[in-house]
């Protein structure tokens, strides 16, 4: 059985349990995104609203347009129409802690995916481990780095997301835990702000790579800076596949179907893959059991381990990263 | 012989030339941090990174002047470039008929500001507030918040020269030389600032009011859509979150520069300083290695500095008014 047919037999079969797993009773949820701005948030999306709809559930569907305070009024407005219970994707993780105590207050089941509140303490919260994720990732490079630069100091370079989001401040922890293991090996990192934004991080990696021009590993908090990355390496004849003079070893993390194009092409070394399907399944299971169940105020933490697609290991796990799912089914090309 | 300058003149220079000043002050202090800074490739770098605000805020400069305000800008910077981006992949227009489509787009969408604010009355905060949200909604339920990929042609655009400077920096000049021709040299232009200065003076006057409104939040909105266009050139991709909270900088830029909130002041070169200044804050920053999370903090302090001198400005020239008005007898 390849990958991909494990991955939607998986996925049928986790269909299935929650429309059994439910009984009979269709349940009302409020989905309450901040945005939809990349492929992880649209995949995400689509996963959660297209399985509970299956199932025969009904998905009030909420856009914060990356407004925290919108965010709240609009769970505001959902609990004021009696809904069921919750699931949100948090603008930050300060706004889910007043949002989750909100619905809490209110006797509605909540569950935040993927980015969590400052305290996981409350509400039912999938969480991938973005150090650990991350750490894997930058390991790779680390050590690929180490094998082709052993006479002088190797330069890192992070790209870091918006610092009042947890899982960037996650990926920035995992990157400096990779490379604490190696001591001098590695000089100081460079740290290039992104805002998760990709003009902001143009701009700023251009000022970085203008001042240090010998940058040899570059680790990006999230995939979908890589076009912004090939745009300023490019012109400086540092967009290179794995074998060429030039090379600049490449991470990332979240595990779209461009990183996965990216890694095939030999442009991009690793990146550390959040389990979307398994977050956005075990956030749908967890929220029904608690209707079911009638508990109001359910409190469980639902980790991702995540791992890392690498070159070394694309040919194994390639379809278990939902990126190369996308992309095997022609997301790039729409 | 030399004329003293006396502290009064002093300070009116001061406050003619401020904007000039402390980019001026700005380059020295990060030069003097990491002389790398100063080298020309690191310059010209500011300068093209500065082109993407720098093109919407001499939009923004024309909105000022009248004083208005635009917020769409930002989502602005996203549609025109995804209208284009979709005509480029679908259509299979070439890049400079999808530059077309980009600009054509961004007047429309000025023109739909202006249709509100000028025909209908409604104050331009509120009309650019609620077409920010209209425009970004618009665009994501296009493309269904996915992300859309330009074809190649494109980036080879973005990242092209014109002898040896690149092609950004030269749509940013072409761009804010023609603003400054509008502004100084033509009828439109002396009219904006008639508007700015007193609007209801301007209309006894007989000037063409609403034709002058109407036409800034047009010239916004088109080089909102430009500078969006400028931008994805250089990458290649436009996600759902690109352009979110740009007006901010884009208003920061041009009021940094010089233009004034309160109306009839500035003109292009506000935008260029202003741009300019924000992006040397912020490729100095990087140059010098300073912690992230002190970044913002310096970059609100400038444009808070900025904005504190646009109301000192604005008290003396307020104050030099009435010496003209008034003077002394003796």
């Amino acid at each position: 059985m390849t990958g991909r047919s494990t991955f939607l037999s998986a996925l049928g079969a986790a269909t299935v349990a929650v429309a059994m797993g439910t009984g009979a009773q269709a349940a009302t949820i409020c989905f309450a995104f901040q945005d939809l701005e990349t492929e992880f948030w649209v995949a995400g999306h689509k996963a959660i609203t297209t399985t509970l709809a299956d199932a025969g559930h009904t998905v009030i569907e909420r856009n914060a347009n990356e407004d925290a305070n919108r965010q709240l009024e609009q769970v505001n407005d959902c609990i004021a129409q009696g809904v069921d219970g919750i699931i949100i994707i948090p603008q930050d993780g300060e706004s889910a802690v007043t949002i989750v105590q909100t619905a809490q207050d209110n006797d509605v089941p909540i569950a935040v995916f993927n980015r969590p509140p400052s305290d996981t303490s409350k509400g039912i919260v999938v969480v991938a481990d973005n150090a650990t994720i991350a750490e894997q990732a930058v390991d790779f490079v680390a050590q690929k780095a180490m094998e082709e630069i052993t006479d002088r100091p190797i330069q890192p370079l992070i790209i870091v997301g918006d610092l009042g989001d947890p899982n960037a401040v996650g990926r920035k922890d995992g990157f400096y835990a990779a490379l604490a293991k190696y001591g001098d090996k590695f000089a100081e990192p460079i740290e290039v702000a992104s805002e998760w934004d990709a003009a902001t991080a143009l701009a700023n990696l251009e000022a970085a790579l203008t001042a240090n021009p010998n940058v040899d590993m570059i680790f990006t908090s999230s995939d979908f800076l890589f076009p912004t990355i090939r745009s300023v390496l490019e012109p400086r004849g540092m967009w290179k596949p794995r074998g060429e003079d030039g090379h600049v070893l490449l991470a990332g993390l979240d595990g779209d179907a461009t990183a996965c194009k990216l890694i095939k092409d030999g442009l991009v070394d690793a990146t550390g893959v959040q389990d979307l399907y398994f977050e956005a399944q075990s956030a749908m299971d967890a929220i029904l059991a608690s209707i079911d169940a009638g508990e109001a105020q359910p409190n469980q933490v639902i980790e991702d381990p995540g791992f890392a697609l690498t070159a070394d290991n694309l040919g194994e796990r390639e379809m278990d990263m939902w990126g190369c799912v996308l992309l095997s089914e022609g997301f790039l090309n729409n | 012989m030399t004329a003293a300058v006396s502290p009064q003149g002093a300070l009116d220079l001061a406050t003619r030339m401020g904007a000039v000043l402390m980019l001026v002050a700005i380059v020295l202090i990060f030069g003097a941090l990491t002389p790398g800074f100063l080298a020309p490739d690191s310059l010209a770098n500011i300068i093209k990174q500065s082109s993407f605000i720098g093109i919407a805020a001499v939009g923004m400069v024309f909105v000022l002047l009248t004083a208005g305000i635009d917020l769409s800008v930002g989502s602005v910077m996203y549609l025109g470039p995804l209208v284009a981006g979709l005509l480029m992949r679908d259509a299979g227009v070439g890049v400079a008929l999808g530059l077309l489509a980009c600009v054509a787009t961004g007047a429309v969408l000025g023109a739909i500001n202006a249709v509100f604010i000028v025909g209908l009355r409604v104050i331009p905060f509120i009309v650019t507030l609620a077409t920010l949200f209209l425009y970004r909604g618009f665009g994501t339920w296009l493309v269904e918040s996915r992300q859309l990929d330009f074809p190649d042609s494109l980036r080879g655009f973005g990242l092209a020269s014109v002898l040896g400077v690149p092609v950004p920096i030269v749509i940013f000049a072409i761009i804010a030389a023609a603003a400054h021709v509008i502004l100084r040299h033509t009828v439109f232009g002396r009219h904006v600032y008639a508007f700015g200065n007193d609007p209801l003076a301007a209309q006894k006057a007989g000037l063409p009011v609403r034709r002058i409104q109407a036409g800034v939040y047009v010239i916004s909105g088109t080089l909102a859509a430009l500078s969006g266009f400028v931008l994805i050139s250089q990458i290649g991709r436009l996600d759902a979150g690109f352009g979110e909270g740009r007006e901010f900088d884009v208003i920061a830029a041009a009021v940094l520069g010089g233009a004034s909130l309160f109306g009839g002041i500035g003109g292009a070169g506000s935008a260029v300083l202003g741009a300019i200044t924000i992006q040397a804050v912020k490729a100095g920053l990087v140059f010098s290695g300073v912690n992230l999370y002190l970044q913002p903090l310096l970059q609100g302090a400038v444009i808070l500095v900025a904005v504190f001198l646009d109301g000192l400005r604005e008290a003396r020239l307020r104050s030099l008014r009435r010496r003209v008005i008034r003077p002394r007898a003796g």
